[in-house]
């Protein structure tokens, strides 16, 4: 369901043992029936500067399709991330990016 | 109420009457006695689940990881923007003024309000505002939406004073 707004990924390692190391991790946006299409929007604007458009495409796919990646990086970065999203009270977790 | 609109100097203002300034107060001594309350008793509480989320939704270990580094900041950020909330709150009504850190505050509790209110009532995408107040949960869910308006003119606002500054 990556789409051209999704974060880049790192490129794909050749040595077996390291795949698992070498895969980033991705934080995501899940769907709620609470918080309103413009407050998303604003939130992702405000945490991770994206332009009004960018924000846009992620939060209609946050609400089309039940969640968007909208961060990827190291695990504490997407710890941080995480955390940033449930001060504003977005419905985020973090993960390995399958 | 006037709702939120963008005036000079970036400040954002908004009028509440004094029977709604008397129902933000009183949702905002609800929301501190929820953040206040001790983790163990309110372990398990669906509201408590929903204003702090499991960090990773798969791996037990990683989510108790994830709350012990974060729930603490997260509870005494969510009491700062309560308390600021709180300081700009006309008690009986009136004027509400707020600078862009003030107005960053009104918009993560209005929210925790919402979200707060929202899971007690069991708020669904196909969820209606009540045509006639007969219960005590239509007025709880007229109050909902009254804060989903209020937010809603916040971030409508800050998006126009955002739009104006570049």
């Amino acid at each position: 369901m990556a789409g051209p707004l999704a974060p880049t990924r790192a490129p794909e390692t050749t040595v077996e043992e390291h795949d698992d190391l070498d895969r980033p991790w991705v934080t995501i946006v899940w769907n709620d029936p609470v918080n309103l299409m413009t407050y998303v929007t604003f939130v992702l604007q405000e945490l991770f500067g994206y332009d009004e458009p960018t924000a846009t495409t992620l939060m209609l796919q946050v609400h089309h399709e039940g969640k968007a990646i909208v961060s990827s990086g190291p695990r504490e970065r997407m710890e941080h991330d995480t955390s940033r999203l449930h001060a504003y009270g977005l419905w985020a977790s973090y993960q390995r990016d399958s | 109420m006037k709702p939120f609109r963008a005036a000079r100097g970036g400040q954002l203002v908004a009028r509440l009457d004094r029977a709604e300034a008397g129902i933000v107060g009183l949702l905002l001594d609800q929301l501190e006695q929820l953040l206040a309350a001790d983790r163990a008793d309110s372990s398990g509480d669906p509201v408590i689940e929903r204003l702090f989320p499991a960090g990773h939704r798969s791996d037990p270990a990683l989510a108790e990881d994830y709350r012990g580094l974060t729930e603490q900041a997260l509870r005494g950020g969510k009491a700062d923007d309560l308390a600021t909330v709180r300081a700009t709150l006309p008690a009986d009504g009136g004027e509400v003024r707020l600078d862009a850190d003030q107005a960053g505050a009104w918009l993560r509790t209005s929210n925790d309000l919402r979200l707060a209110l929202g899971t007690r009532l069991d708020i669904g995408e196909d969820t209606e505002p009540p045509e006639e107040i007969v219960d005590e949960g239509d007025h709880q869910l007229a109050v909902y939406y009254w804060l989903t308006a209020l937010q809603g003119s916040l971030v409508d606002a800050l998006v126009a004073g955002r739009a104006g500054r570049r």
